[in-house]
């Protein structure tokens, strides 16, 4: 499957921090005639790898996280669930939001909002919080108990579509643009003759705290890691600091990544004119998957390449093909870099 | 049928001053069957046909064409497009929603930056609507001309949804339902001649109906609309102005009209005749064509019929599929009634 189409199918996915099988299963069934072994763990984590067959072969972890934000049914008040949230969700996209409430069978919802007309205008400027929202999914209160217990998890519903001519839209492209690209490098480096295994990790629970990834990095053990994440994109209304879509791949640089790592990844980009963007990680956590593997085991050498996003946890991020393709280029130039 | 006219009438765009998508539909549709076509300078749509009787007095049934939407104000050096609202809109329900804009029908999305990047203040307030904007994924202002200009009009992107028990998803359901029930009625045999007006620009102002009024010189006439329905646990001890599944509304005044007190009895008299679940609204709230058609010429016996809607100046307005058809019902029982 082709990088965009690839994210497309990813993005439809519906996979909320803890709840991530339909994508497990999915990427596992992708993945398997590619390569020599695909397995998962009791996280849930999609494992797979390519062996170069060399002895003493170093092992490559490229890493991308599955999971996306979203929200847990905690009750029925009328028939209308109360929720709350899978990892960061942004209250303000919540009025008159769709969505999926992954029910067997799942089921259509709308989070309702008080209509204008009997607002003030004081509460028309005000977000509402999200535990003074309900979902409505037009069933009795019978009918939601029994269909939709609590725990019953919630998406968003979004299409993904092409934006513009670069870039695409939609929903959990944090971080399934860069589960896309991280297949496409690993697809790739299945076909060549290689130095170095390499495993590609497509981790769960990263938005409730980089949980999959640990776990993932203790039993892999892997002696470098890639990890390919989203950062916010410039947007005309944040701040100037921040990375831009479209300028190429974001290479971090900061106590949660590996120096002379990185230093590799922007020689190599360099070398090879691949796009590339500064980003400065300024703490130990970059609130990446990073943070988790850098510390497991006794330790592994981590960088992190970001993919910029902009609208980061709504149901209509966006981001660029043209840093996805950089990004490719980026992951796969390092492994075929790498000498016996 | 009514349901399928519904469906399609509602994933056309008709934004205030645009109605011409809707309106070259039901011209289509009921070119076959109308005695009598009229349109004016602004838009309207009037179609009189001939029925088994004809009544002493003159009819005219008034549904609106026209959706709240928005207007593209200006275009940033970066390819972004400012907007305003066409029509009232709910500014909580725009964030991260998807759009189409101008008769290309370009995808964008109102982005926000992300949360992660407001401060807690920000959190709590929305963006004006002249701080919003919309990415089309053009990286220029003169690339986003190629495909938009100032002045187009701004579409929600949505598809219908049937959900839950009974229950309807769609942009637009206010005012595309009453179209439907007029569509419905134009291809039936009527008991009596009846005028039908299609109206435009009833959401800036009920500025359509106001000249097809003069138009058709009607002695009574009917307006099939929708009603804003505040019947969520969000609104709890507020008033919900009318609930879903209760029945359709008659209203006895909104903000715009008192109702003729006799056409309002004999609409709940035959409703109640006809096992029609009725309910009258709680709240003075909202407005209709009613009020310009009433105070046209020497003054006209109007009375409506409205379908409560969750959510109506959204792209996720909700409504019952029951209540749809029972505006289309108790429509029918009006002209046979007259023809009396």
């Amino acid at each position: 499957m082709e990088l965009v189409e690839l994210t497309k199918r990813l993005s439809g996915l519906p996979g909320p921090s803890g709840f991530e099988e339909p994508v497990c299963d999915w990427l596992m069934e992708y993945l398997r005639p590619v390569a020599d072994e695909v397995r998962t763990d009791v996280m849930g984590n999609c494992i797979a790898l390519k062996r170069c067959g060399k002895p003493g072969a170093k092992l490559v972890l490229l890493d991308a996280h599955m999971d996306e934000i979203g929200f847990v049914v905690t009750g029925a008040r009328d028939g209308f669930l109360s929720f709350g949230m899978l990892g960061g969700v942004d209250q303000r996209m919540l009025p008159a939001r769709e969505v999926r409430v992954l029910a067997d069978p799942p089921l259509f919802g709308v989070i309702d909002t008080m209509p204008p007309h009997v607002l003030t205008e004081e509460e028309k400027g005000k977000a509402i919080e999200a535990d003074k929202l309900y979902i409505d999914v037009g069933l009795s209160q019978e009918q939601a108990q029994k269909h939709c217990p609590p725990g019953t998890p919630v998406v968003f519903v979004s299409s993904c579509e092409e934006l513009g001519s670069r870039q695409i839209c939609g929903k959990a492209l944090d971080d399934r643009a860069c589960a896309a690209i991280i297949i496409k490098a690993f697809e790739r480096l299945c076909g060549e003759a290689l130095n170095a295994d390499v495993c590609c990790l497509v981790s769960t629970q990263e938005e409730v705290g980089h949980r999959g990834a640990a776990v993932a990095a203790w039993a892999l053990q892997p002696d470098a890691a890639l990890v390919v994440d989203v950062t916010h994109g410039k947007t005309p209304d944040g701040p100037e600091v921040v990375c831009s879509c479209g300028k190429g791949a974001a290479i971090g640089i900061g106590p949660n990544t590996n120096r002379a790592l990185t230093k590799e990844l922007f020689a190599l980009a360099e070398k090879k004119g691949i796009p590339y963007q500064y980003k400065a990680e300024p703490g130990g956590n970059s609130g990446t998957n990073a943070h988790a593997i850098q510390i497991a085991r006794e330790g592994v050498a981590t960088a992190l390449i970001s993919l910029p996003l902009k609208y980061m946890h709504t149901p209509v991020e966006v981001v660029c093909r043209d840093d996805m393709d950089a990004i490719v280029e980026l992951l796969a130039a390092y492994v075929e870099s790498l000498e016996v | 049928m009514l349901l399928d006219t519904i469906e399609t009438l509602c994933c056309l765009d008709g934004v205030c001053g645009g109605e011409d998508e809707v309106r070259d539909y039901i011209l289509e549709r009921v070119m076959p069957c109308a005695d009598e076509i009229m349109t004016d300078p602004m838009g309207n749509l009037m179609v009189f046909k001939k029925g088994a009787k004809a009544p002493e007095k003159r009819l005219m049934l008034a549904a609106h064409m026209d959706e709240v939407g928005l207007i593209v104000t200006n275009i940033t050096a970066e390819g972004y497009l400012r907007f305003a609202e066409a029509g009232g809109l709910d500014r909580r329900v725009l964030l991260g929603k998807q759009v189409c804009v101008g008769p290309e029908r370009v995808l964008g999305v109102v982005g926000s930056k992300a949360f992660h990047l407001t401060t807690t203040e920000q959190r709590k307030k929305l963006p004006a609507v002249k701080d919003m904007y919309i990415d089309i994924g053009a990286e220029s202002r003169e690339e986003a001309e190629k495909s938009v200009h100032i002045g187009d009009l701004i579409a929600f992107d949505d598809t219908v949804v049937r959900f839950g028990d009974g229950f309807i998803k769609a942009k637009a359901l206010d005012d595309r339902t009453g179209c439907a029930a007029m569509v419905e009625l134009l291809e039936s045999e009527l008991p009596c001649d009846c005028w039908f007006a299609f109206t435009v620009q009833e959401e800036v102002g009920t500025r359509g109906a106001t000249i097809a009024a003069r138009s058709v010189c009607p002695d009574v006439s009917l307006v099939l609309e929708t009603t804003t329905a505040a019947d969520i646990p969000a609104g709890k001890g507020a008033d919900p102005v009318c609930r879903l599944g209760k029945g359709v509304v008659i209203p006895f005044m909104d903000r715009g009209t008192i109702y003729n007190k006799d056409l309002c009895a004999l609409l709940q008299r035959i409703a109640e005749e006809n096992d029609i679940p009725w309910q009258s609204k709680t709240r003075i709230a909202g407005g209709t064509d009613g009020s310009a058609i009433q105070r046209s010429g020497s003054g006209v016996a109007v009375a409506a019929v409205s379908v409560p809607v969750r959510n109506i100046h959204s792209p996720s307005s909700v409504a019952t599929v029951q209540e749809c058809e029972d505006q289309y019902k108790l429509a029918r029982l009006f002209l046979e009634e007259m023809a009396k």
